[in-house]
Parts: structure tokens; C-alpha cells; sequence
């Protein structure tokens, strides 16, 4: 591969005293695109996700950003390295304004506003993109989950990211909210963020990704376009149960 | 030789009083995870009841036990049901925080209303009775009281454990949402709780009476004593919180006897701190 | 073009109004000359000073101290110290106090900032009584009968009048000038860092924050300030002894801020102008019949706001109608959305 790959995961275990939630993960991400991560309940997903994200290091196996080892950075040193993060359950700042928000965000990351006036201005640009700005002086513990999920990705672009991590963005979302969070995830990618994303969803899957990777009982299974993936027998049979041992299991 | 010996019988009986206030916070805290900051004052008023009780009934302040605790128990529930579980729904935590304080500055500054600053004790018959065990000296109140206080313990530890409200209070501990879910009304767990909580300070007061001055900041320090009962016995623990009372008694009165009596405020505080911080660094490197 | 006119019609009452309060402060000591009401403003504005470097820790960084006394102590403690034992000039004391109290709180507070919730407000009020006890137990601090400051004629050069009146002003700029620096950190980033911690600290190291970074520099800005307050009480009293840094003092400290509304900066002035009058005048013509209904009114005062305006005083004025007709009636506040197209015009996002 000539390229070097935005995010490149070696061999990542992580044990949980005795438990090992996640077992000797590799993979890469190309830039510029959206790769997916699915697999079922309890199969590792969230914690390869903060693992990747800083959130805590893995027990072994190394990270790579753009060649360069984040293995031990802490969380708030990803912003200034172009990555940003949403969360599953998510974390609005409950007190303040949609458009507080944002602001917060604003100030920080690589480029981060340097004055109250240059935040306000990118923090309006963000909520206009992102589809918010009609709500920016609603306090954000007031609205529903879709613009809770929307904040979501508004606060992390607002710290003009490269990379983006979504999880779970779309649970919870009826079809048509759904179908709005996949034109803005495609949206962000099109401006030129590479983006992966945990879903349970296989429509969006299917809809947004090239790549897609499943997990598994914390180990990776599959790996490959969402055709491809889809077509694994192995895959298949985690997902629909066909065998005994899997049910039980 | 007997100098220690006599320290370590004075801490131990006060570290009764302080593992009893502990114990009060420690459910309170572990059931809806605020800090009371009144719960000195708590143990105040019961002082001033048992007071009130001894020199207008003349009920010996050992009977009037189960009148305090009766008093406070309810005293803690209306307080509960009227001012604290309407604040819980705002999840402020700065509001219930100094929703207690508040509460601490009106018991205290209403015991100075009504009674003034003036320092009263209470004078029984036996008040002055010693008892000497080789060459330890005990007043005989304090004595008695430990025996209550030990009563009381085991009590509240049998009550926690194998009764169904008890086992109740430890499942609104654990989850208050789950609790809820199966069918624990955990609004009554609340004011039990808090009820339960002011009424063991309750008893810890009355039973300080016949030693210990009786004016309306006497809570004071009982009060944060309370609390370091409860954070370096731990979170949930009777027998924890027991020792840990213990302990703290016995560090005031060897810091006295060793270093200074004037230092041992100092050295109580200090070490607070320093356990605090060693704990919680550790149990955020396990992470 | 409208837009930008109305925005500007607004600005000018806005500052009319402040102007015009700014006056009447300015003017009443040239009316009123009883020392007992002059000492009551004095009062006034340094426990609101005192309550807004609370707040800036405790309302917009969520970090609830009860310790604020101890720094507030410590700084008269070190300005103190410093004129009566080398003769240094006090307004170079009073630098000195601050850079002192900043960096003990700092490095006090370092390791401390691991604690979340209650443990940090615990940890505080050990911390305050500690520092108490050490007062009391050393001699250099003159122990507990405490340190005076010299007396003589009347001098800017030594902060020393028999009258109350410089004192008012001196007080009253030292609010103001908090009150100012409040505001900016309130919308630079660093205030956007402290309300990000106090929501949600995953939530701040998601957007880059480093939480120990901006909690320590809370700390150390608002000991900062609680010791200029210091500085200036000393000043004030030219007395102090270590009964400046009971619980009670810290308590005293935090309750202007939540009565008025702890998440505004204006919260603590609106709760000082409010509360300490009253308890001022509740002190002088009762506390010889009811010692402490003073301190007892103030509990209720603060139980009532908290049951029933759970968001202060501010919180509740904020959405009421006296607002609404203030801004239409005398401010002639335009609706957001002029207020914003106008604010779009200004960045040039939007073509007149």
C-alpha cells in the first residue's frame, strides 16, 4: 500500500480484569473515506472505538495515526491532531444553548478560534451545515435525540477535524431521521473528513460505507466491501444464528 | 505505659460517637449519593432535645434515647419529603449541596435564637461516677453510652442486612433506577433514609449530654468527622464506617498525646486529605 | 441597514443605564455621610468580589468549594505579614499576597483535582482548616490572638483613612474590575473550557480540553482574587486573626452567588446587594435580643430560593415579564432575529 493509512490499528487487546473484551485487532483506514464497524452486541465494538480514541489504551498492540504511534495519547491531546469523536450516549452540554455548544468546541482543535466573535461566526457556519441553526437558542437538554445526535457531530466539527469517529450516531432514529443523519454523515465526508463509524444499522452500513469491518466476540471476522462482507458465510452465521454452538455461545 | 493506655480507651469511646455519625452519613450518601452537610447540626439538636427533655420532664437523658430518636426520625422525614427529594429532580448537585448547608446554617443560627451562645451541660447522678480498670480511669456515662452505641450498631448492620426495608435501602444504594424498576417505592426509601440518617445523629447528640457541652455550633466538628468516617471507611459499609470511627478517635487522641493536643485538629485534616487523594489516585490508575 | 441601526439604539440605552447605576454608586458617598450605611456598601462590594471568585470555580466550573474564607485569610495573612514584619509598602503586599495564595492553591490543589463532586468539596474544607490550625498552632502568624496593621494619618501610599470613603471607592473599582475580567473569562475560551468541564469532563477531552489544565488555572484565578479581597479587608479592618477563616466565613462566602444565581457572573453582586444590607441591618438592631437572626434569615432566604428558583434570583429574572419589559419599554432590546442579522452584517456573512 503506497498511501499511508489515516488510522492503522495493530494486533489491540484489551482485558478488563480477566475479561478480554477485545482480542488482537488489526486494521487500517484509508483517507478520504467512511469505514464502517458492526458486529453484534458485546462484540467489542465500543471498546476498540475508545481504545482508538483515547478514551483508555489497549493491554497491547499499538495505534497509528497518519504513521505516527497515538498508542498512549490521552483524549484531549486528539483534537489538535485533527480527530474528533462523538458518543453513544451522548454528552450535550446540558445548560447551555445549541449554539454554546458549538461555540465551546469552537475554541478549541488545531485551528481554534482565537477570538469570542471568530467562534460565534464558525460556530453559526456549523449549525447552518449541519442542519441546526434554526434551533441555536434552544438549550440543548430540551431537544429531542436526532438533534442531540446532530449536536453531537456539530460540537465535534467544530474543531475542524480530518478524522471522525461516530458511534452509534443513528440508534434511536425513526427511517426518515435516519436517512437525514446518512445525507449529513455524507455531507462531512464529502467536505473531506475520513470518517469511521460503529452501527447497528445495516441499511446506513450498506448506504454509506466502502469498507467495513465486523467484529465479533471481540476478534475480527470479516473485512472487505459491505457486499463482500455481507456474503461471508461466517457473517452470516453470527448474525442470523444458524448454528447451535452460536446461540448457546 | 498507662498514659497511652488511658489515650486509647478516651479514643476509642469517642470514636463510637464518631463512627455512629458515620454511619448516619454513610446511608444518607450511599442511598441518594448528596452530602449532608447539616448532619453536625443534626446531632445538635438532638443535645438540645435530650436537654430540654432532662431539665423540663426530667427524663434521664439515657431514656430519652428512643424519644429523641423518634423526634428526629420525623424531623428527618419532613425535612426529606419537603425539601430534599423536590430538589433531587432538578439533579443540581451545587443546589443540594448547599440546600444542607443552608439547613446547617438555620438549625445552628436558630439554636443561637432561641437558646443564645450560652454553653450548658446536663448533671445527672452518676455523671461523676468512674470506673477504674487497673490503671485506666472511665466516667461511667461515657461507658454506657459506647455500650449503647455498639448496640446500636449491630442493630442498624442486622437491620441493613437481613430485613426487607433494609435490603431495600441497599438496592436504592446500588440503583436507584433499577430499585425503581422493581417495584421499591424509592421516594419512602428516601425519607427513611434521611429519617434513619438525622435520627442515629440524633442519638450520637443525646448521647454526648452528660460529657460534653451542650451550644449551638457543638455539631461543628462532629460533623466533618462524619464525613471522613464515611470516606475512609467506605461507601456502604457499617462495619467500615465503624472503624474507621474508631480510628479516627484513636488518631485525635494519640496525636494529642504524642505531639500536642493543640496539633490535632491539624494532623485529623491533614491525614483526611492525604487518604483521599491516595485513594482516589489509586482507584483511577486501576482504570 | 435597519437591523444595524436598531442594534445600535439598544447598545446606547444598555449603556446609559449601566452609566447612570455606575453614577448613583459614585455619587452616594457625597450624600450619604453615616459611616454605618458607607460600611454596609464597603461590605458590599468586597463579600460580592469574595463571592464572584467563588463562583467563577463553584458556578462555572462546578468545582463546589467551601474553603474560599482560607484563601481569602491567607492573602490578608501574607499582606499583613508582609508590612508589619519588613515594612514593604502595601500595594506591593497586596501583589505579593496574591502571587502567594495563587501558587499555594495550585499546588495544593494539583494532586486534589482527581476528586470529583463532594470528595473536591470535602478536600476544601479540610484544606481551609488546616490552613486555620496552622495559623493557630505558629508563632510567626501570631497565633490565635491574630496581627494588626499599623495606624497613622491618612494615605493612598499606605491604603490607610480613618474615613470610610476611599475605602467605598476602592471597593467599588475592585468590583468592578472583577466583575469585568469575570465577563471576559465568561466568554473567552477558557470560560467555554470550565462550563464544558462542569457538564461533562468525557464531554471537554472529547473537544481537547485537559481538565486538570483549566481546573487548576479556576483554582488558582479564583484564590487569586479571593486574596486581593483579602488584601483589602485587612486594609479595611486593619485587624485580622484566624477567625477570618472559620467554616462559617466560607459558607458566608458561597451565598450571595447561589441566592443570586450561580450561573450568571452578575449572580453574586445581585445576591450581595440583596442579602448583605439585609443582614447588616438584621445584626445592628437585633443581635443583642436574637444573637444569629441574622445568619438565620439569610438560611431561609437561601432554602426558599433553592426549593422554589432553584436557578437564583437572576435565574428567575432572566425569563420573567419585569425582563421582557424592561428590554422592550426602556432598552428598546430589537428581537433576536434583528439582533442577529445585524451580527451577520458585521461578520460580512450577509449582504446588507
Amino acid at each position: 500500500m503506497a498511501e499511508t493509512p489515516m488510522i492503522e490499528v495493530q494486533n489491540i487487546t484489551k482485558r478488563f480484569k480477566g475479561l478480554t473484551a477485545v482480542k488482537d485487532v488489526s486494521f487500517s483506514i484509508r483517507p478520504g473515506g467512511i469505514t464502517g464497524m458492526i458486529g453484534p452486541n458485546g462484540a467489542g465494538k465500543s471498546t476498540t472505538f475508545n481504545m482508538i480514541c483515547g478514551y483508555y489504551p489497549p493491554t497491547e498492540g499499538k495505534i497509528f495515526y497518519k504513521g505516527q504511534d497515538i498508542t498512549d495519547k490521552k483524549a484531549y491531546e486528539y483534537t489538535n491532531m485533527k480527530i474528533a469523536r462523538t458518543f453513544q450516549i451522548m454528552k450535550p452540554l446540558k445548560n447551555l444553548s445549541v449554539l454554546d455548544n458549538v461555540v465551546a468546541s469552537s475554541y478549541f482543535g488545531h485551528a481554534g478560534a482565537k477570538s469570542p466573535r471568530e467562534a460565534r461566526e464558525r460556530a453559526m457556519e456549523i449549525l447552518q451545515f449541519t442542519g441546526l441553526y434554526e434551533k441555536r437558542h434552544v438549550l440543548s437538554k430540551d431537544m429531542g435525540t436526532p438533534d442531540q445526535k446532530r449536536l453531537e457531530m456539530a460540537r465535534a466539527l467544530a474543531t475542524k477535524p480530518e478524522m471522525l469517529f461516530l458511534d452509534e450516531n443513528m440508534a434511536g432514529l425513526n427511517p426518515a431521521e435516519t436517512e437525514d443523519a446518512i445525507r449529513l454523515i455524507r455531507k462531512i465526508n464529502e467536505s473531506g473528513v475520513t470518517i469511521l463509524l460503529i452501527e447497528h444499522i445495516m441499511k446506513a452500513v450498506v448506504s454509506l460505507c466502502e469498507e467495513v469491518i465486523v467484529l465479533h466476540h471481540g476478534e475480527k471476522i470479516a473485512e472487505g466491501t459491505p457486499e463482500q462482507v455481507m456474503n461471508d458465510p461466517y457473517v452470516m452465521e453470527v448474525y442470523l444464528g444458524t448454528k447451535k454452538e452460536d446461540t448457546h455461545a | 505505659m498507662d498514659m497511652f493506655l488511658q489515650a486509647c480507651v478516651n479514643g476509642l469511646l469517642m470514636g463510637g460517637f464518631y463512627s455512629l455519625m458515620g454511619m448516619g452519613q454513610n446511608i444518607i450518601f450511599g442511598v441518594m449519593k448528596i452530602v449532608n452537610f447539616c448532619h453536625g447540626e443534626m446531632l445538635m439538636v438532638g443535645m438540645y432535645l435530650t436537654f430540654i427533655l432532662y431539665t423540663v420532664f426530667g427524663i434521664d437523658p439515657y431514656l430519652a434515647v428512643p424519644i429523641v430518636a423518634v423526634v428526629m426520625f420525623c424531623l428527618g422525614a419532613v425535612i426529606q419529603h419537603t425539601l430534599i427529594t423536590p430538589s433531587l429532580g432538578t439533579k443540581s448537585f451545587t443546589n443540594l449541596l448547599f440546600l444542607t448547608v443552608g439547613l446547617g446554617l438555620l438549625l445552628s443560627n436558630g439554636a443561637l435564637v432561641i437558646f443564645g451562645s450560652d454553653y450548658r451541660s446536663i448533671r445527672t447522678a452518676y455523671s461523676q461516677t468512674y470506673i477504674h480498670l487497673g490503671p485506666v480511669t472511665m466516667a461511667l456515662p461515657r461507658l454506657i453510652s459506647f455500650g449503647v452505641l455498639v448496640v446500636i450498631t449491630i442493630a442498624l448492620f442486622v437491620f441493613l442486612k437481613y430485613t426487607t426495608v433494609g435490603k431495600q435501602i441497599r438496592a436504592v444504594s446500588q440503583n436507584s433506577v433499577g430499585a425503581e424498576v422493581v417495584g421499591i417505592e424509592v421516594k419512602k426509601i428516601y425519607i427513611l433514609t434521611y429519617g434513619l440518617g438525622v435520627a442515629l445523629a440524633g442519638i450520637a447528640g443525646g448521647l454526648l449530654t452528660q460529657f460534653y457541652t451542650i451550644f449551638p455550633t457543638a455539631g461543628a466538628s462532629f460533623g466533618f468527622r462524619a464525613l471522613i468516617v464515611v470516606v475512609v471507611g467506605g461507601l456502604g459499609s457499617i462495619p467500615g464506617a465503624f472503624l474507621a470511627g474508631i480510628f479516627l478517635g484513636l488518631l485525635e487522641t494519640m496525636s494529642a498525646l504524642f505531639i500536642s493536643p493543640s496539633y490535632s485538629d491539624l494532623i485529623v485534616f491533614t491525614t483526611f486529605i492525604i487518604i483521599l487523594v491516595f485513594r482516589q489516585t489509586i482507584i483511577a490508575r486501576r482504570k | 441597514m435597519d437591523s444595524r441601526r436598531a442594534v445600535k439604539v439598544y447598545h446606547r440605552n444598555v449603556a446609559i443605564l449601566v452609566g447612570l447605576i455606575l453614577l448613583v454608586f459614585a455619587l452616594i458617598p457625597m450624600v450619604v455621610t453615616s459611616p454605618y450605611i458607607l460600611n454596609i456598601f464597603v461590605l458590599v462590594f468586597y463579600m460580592s468580589t469574595l463571592s464572584m471568585a467563588w463562583n467563577l470555580l463553584g458556578g462555572m466550573t462546578g468545582q463546589n468549594s467551601l474553603g474560599h474564607a482560607a484563601y481569602m485569610g491567607l492573602g490578608a495573612y501574607a499582606c499583613c505579614l508582609l508590612v508589619v514584619k519588613t515594612g514593604a509598602n502595601p500595594w506591593i503586599a497586596a501583589v505579593f499576597c496574591m502571587i502567594v495564595v495563587g501558587l499555594v492553591a495550585g499546588i495544593v490543589f494539583y494532586p486534589c483535582f482527581i476528586l470529583r463532586g463532594p470528595y473536591f468539596t470535602l478536600v476544601s474544607i479540610a484544606f481551609g482548616e488546616s490552613i486555620r490550625q496552622i495559623i493557630i498552632n505558629s508563632e510567626f502568624f501570631g497565633r490565635a490572638s491574630g496581627v494588626g496593621l499599623p495606624f497613622g494619618g491618612d494615605s493612598w501610599l499606605n491604603f490607610r483613612f480613618a474615613s470610610k470613603v476611599p475605602y467605598y471607592y476602592v471597593g467599588m473599582i475592585m468590583l468592578i474590575a472583577i466583575y469585568v475580567l469575570m465577563k471576559k473569562i465568561d466568554r473567552s475560551k477558557i470560560g467555554f473550557a470550565l462550563k464544558t468541564i462542569r457538564e461533562d469532563e468525557d464531554a471537554a477531552a472529547a473537544i481537547g480540553i485537559n481538565p486538570t489544565r483549566y481546573k487548576i488555572l479556576a483554582v488558582v484565578i479564583s484564590a487569586m482574587v479571593a486574596a486581593l479581597v483579602g488584601f483589602f479587608y485587612a486594609s479595611y479592618i486593619r485587624y485580622i486573626d484566624p477567625d477570618l477563616m472559620i467554616q462559617a466565613k466560607s459558607t458566608e462566602s458561597v451565598l450571595p452567588a447561589v441566592v443570586g444565581g450561580a450561573a450568571y457572573v452578575e449572580g453574586p453582586i445581585v445576591g450581595g446587594l440583596l442579602m448583605i444590607p439585609l443582614s447588616e441591618y438584621l445584626r445592628a438592631n437585633f443581635s443583642s435580643i436574637l444573637p444569629g437572626i441574622n445568619m438565620l434569615m439569610y438560611a431561609v432566604v437561601l432554602l426558599v430560593v433553592i426549593r422554589f428558583r432553584p436557578t437564583g434570583i437572576l435565574g428567575w429574572y432572566m425569563h420573567s415579564r419585569v425582563k421582557q419589559w424592561i428590554d422592550e419599554k426602556i432598552l428598546k432590546k430589537p428581537p433576536v432575529e434583528v439582533l442577529e442579522e445585524a451580527e451577520l452584517l458585521e461578520y460580512g456573512k450577509k449582504e446588507a
